[in-house]
């Protein structure tokens, strides 16, 4: 759903979020009405709409063309049969009682008229992919309601295998259920696009061409027009009567669009329950990516870290070691007196060099797990409140300790959102609250800061949310500009 | 200590800006003269045309890439100007980028780990021996290629000490050189060369430099 279809919607759609919803509902305690009334009236007129139509256009003729399938699968043989019989009309008295025999003929008729049917059950789960791609297409290119195809038949190598698999196929035939089910809303859709859309617009255009008949002489008595609406005909006869016609059009109008939505909405519906990936095949591809995030995310980590130690420590150290080397050459020299201060230059350096490369070793090491965590969560984030520039108010309640996993993610979630919060929301006072439910463990910073963080343009916020899906977790942002910003992050409390 | 050769000039390329200060220094220690220092290979090339050092010190892996953009500056260095001396400093040893170096020309080449310059006398050395068209291998470098070439037959019928002696002669190093380093007299280190020519069925030559490519594109994996 586009953005810009999203607020034609207002007040019809469910909404996501239960925040959004309660803003929407005070939003519409004043001038709710008038509101209600003005979408309703552009409510044609929207590309939402529009596309609808389109969609629901297309759907009758393709969601009606499976029918096609059964009747020449059937319908094919029969045609065969009778050409056959009747265009050898000799054989037939040659052999009274082979094909060219009534019997005979009905028989074989029979026969092939089965032969086909159990065809088409056979193959009505990969006839029934073929066609549903063709809906799944048409909702993603018109709606941008992208729904995944199902997983492609596995086996099928040899003729009874691939026979095997094609009836084992449960996609395959959801797909062909959606099919049967499709056709009643095919038939809806069909209603509503040529009753209301087309007879409603019809009908407006009655007073348009009135005119076309006065030219008759008064005494010519015109016989009335039909106008078509979804109850009944109407006789029109005057030109009042054409106004009535366009007043009956303009509200088929008006209500086609809603219609057409019921429509399109049942038929998603549908998709997504039959032809979408099932349950499973979600939850699987849901576990694939969250595999896919953890392993680029350990190794990214381990990247980083041998980029630290070659640009950190490891260049200290060779610095250190050059120095003292240097130095030793100096001392090594014969005349010792001049080469003193240079020697002490070259080992305040070396000694310079060392202290840094404990530094940066002691960070590297910390940064990999801090050693306060090993006494759980709570002492780790007051230890981190407690180097925050930012006063940070930490308020923690964790009945079960979560797994070491976990802990180590919430902790790098606390220290980056901290550090984000001081570094770039301009905060005078941070909040950190920790409750360890039974299942679950959230995680809020909430700053006073300026807000406006955005999770798609930072890629720290980005990288936090990538974190927390490696274990099914969620990462939630809310950051109007002008604040404050609230940062929540979920986490089960076993990965 | 004087300079082998004195007054070489020197171009370095390191992204580490202590690191290249030390270097600079260390090189102006020994009496040569750092004609120019920069961060990145793209610079490197461009210091090399306008100064024309007698060598270079690159690091392997700079700006932007991070990767190995040292080692591909040399290379163009190498073909674009070939009597300059490279020496290619890392803090790992990769035998593949030693295979690359090497590929053409042991002549001018030198490929240490960072590690060495603690050691100036010896640093500074390799530095001239490379500035004068010799070799400087990392005994790393040679472990590593030695142990590629593991499964050749005629590296089995060397003695230890043999190979000792085989691969401080692939380091660069001359004869009173790896005499030097295994405490044993200059005939003793000619014994031991003679008889690892004869294993290795090379014909036996008298400059340094055409004995270590032998050795090297023998031990080329």
């Amino acid at each position: 759903m586009t953005p810009e279809a999203h607020n034609d919607l207002v007040g019809l759609t469910g909404s996501a979020s239960p925040v959004a919803a309660g803003e929407r509902a005070a939003r519409h305690q004043g001038g709710g009405l008038v509101r209600g009334a003005g979408a309703a009236a552009r409510a044609p007129f929207t590309a939402r709409a529009l596309r609808e139509l389109l969609f629901c256009a297309v759907e009758v003729p393709l969601g009606l063309s499976f029918l096609v399938v059964p009747v020449a699968l059937t319908g094919l043989p029969l045609l065969v049969t009778l050409l056959v019989s009747g265009a050898h009309p000799a054989p037939r008295q040659a052999h009274p009682a082979g094909a060219g025999h009534p019997a005979g003929l009905a028989a074989f008729l029979g026969a092939a008229v089965l032969t086909a049917a159990v065809a088409l059950v056979v193959l009505a789960p990969r006839i029934a992919r073929r066609l549903t791609a063709a809906h799944r297409r048409l909702a993603g290119r018109l709606l941008g309601e992208r729904i995944a195809g199902p997983a492609p038949i596995r086996g099928g190598r040899g003729p009874v295998s691939w026979l095997g698999a094609t009836l084992r196929d449960g996609p395959g035939w959801r797909a062909a259920g959606y099919l049967v089910v499709q056709v009643p809303l095919a038939v809806l859709g069909c209603y509503a696009v040529v009753i209301w859309w087309a007879a409603g617009l019809a009908n407006m255009t009655y007073p348009l061409w009135w005119a076309g008949f006065r030219n008759h002489p008064p005494s010519v008595q015109l016989s009335p027009v039909p106008v078509l609406t979804p109850f009944g005909v109407l006789h029109v006869a005057t030109i009042a009567g054409t106004f009535a016609a366009f007043a009956a059009g303009g509200l088929m109008v008006a209500v086609a669009p809603w219609l057409t939505r019921a429509v399109v909405r049942a038929d998603l519906w549908l998709m997504r329950g039959l032809i979408g990936p099932g349950r499973l095949e979600r939850r699987v591809a849901d576990l694939e990516r969250a595999r896919a995030l953890a392993v680029d995310d350990a190794a990214t980590m381990l990247r980083r870290l041998e980029r630290d130690l070659h640009d950190g420590a490891q260049i200290r150290l060779a610095t250190l070691a050059m120095n003292l080397g240097m130095a030793m050459d100096r001392l090594a020299a014969e005349d010792d007196q001049p080469a003193l201060a240079e020697v002490r230059d070259l080992v305040g350096a070396a000694h310079q060099s060392a202290k840094d490369a404990m530094t940066e070793l002691r960070d590297l090491a910390r940064g990999i797990h801090p050693p306060v965590l090993d006494n759980g969560l709570p002492d780790a984030l007051a230890t981190l409140a407690a180097a925050s520039p930012v006063p940070v108010r930490l308020t923690t309640s964790i009945a079960h300790r979560p797994s070491q996993a976990i802990e180590t993610i919430a902790y790098f979630c606390a220290a980056e959102l901290l550090a984000n919060a001081v570094k770039h929301s301009a905060a005078s006072s941070i909040t950190l609250t920790v409750t360890g439910q039974a299942e679950l463990l959230r995680l809020r910073v909430t700053d006073d800061g300026r807000g406006g963080a955005d999770p798609a343009a930072g890629s720290g916020l980005a990288g936090l949310a990538q974190r927390a899906r490696t274990v099914d977790g969620r990462l939630e942002v809310t950051s109007p500009p002008g604040g404050p910003t609230q940062v929540t992050v979920e986490l089960p409390l076993h990965a | 200590m004087a300079a082998a050769v004195p007054g070489l000039r020197v171009v370095i390329a390191e992204d580490a800006a202590l690191f290249r200060e030390g270097l600079a220094r260390l090189i102006e220690s020994r009496g040569h003269q750092v004609a120019c220092s920069v961060a990145d290979g793209a610079a490197l090339v461009t210091a090399v045309s306008r100064h024309q050092p007698d060598v270079v010190v690159a690091d392997v892996r700079m700006p932007p890439t991070h990767t190995d953009e040292g080692l591909r500056a040399a290379l163009e260095l190498r073909r674009a100007y070939p009597g300059l001396g490279v020496l290619v400093l890392s803090q790992y040893i990769e035998t593949r980028y030693a295979a690359r170096l090497l590929e053409q020309d042991a002549a001018g080449i030198g490929y240490l780990l960072k590690d060495r310059v603690a050691d100036v006398a010896d640093f500074a050395e390799a530095l001239e021996r490379v500035a004068a068209g010799g070799t400087a291998l990392d005994p790393e470098v040679v472990r590593q290629l030695v142990r590629s070439s593991q499964q050749h037959a005629g590296l089995t019928e060397l003695t230890p000490r043999e190979r000792d002696v085989l691969a401080l002669m692939a380091e660069g190093r001359s004869n009173a050189g790896i005499g030097a380093a295994l405490v044993i007299s200059a005939s003793v280190v000619e014994k031991h060369v003679a008889s690892i020519f004869a294993k290795l069925r090379l014909p036996p030559s008298e400059a340094d430099n055409r004995r270590v490519l032998a050795v090297l594109r023998y031990l080329q994996p």
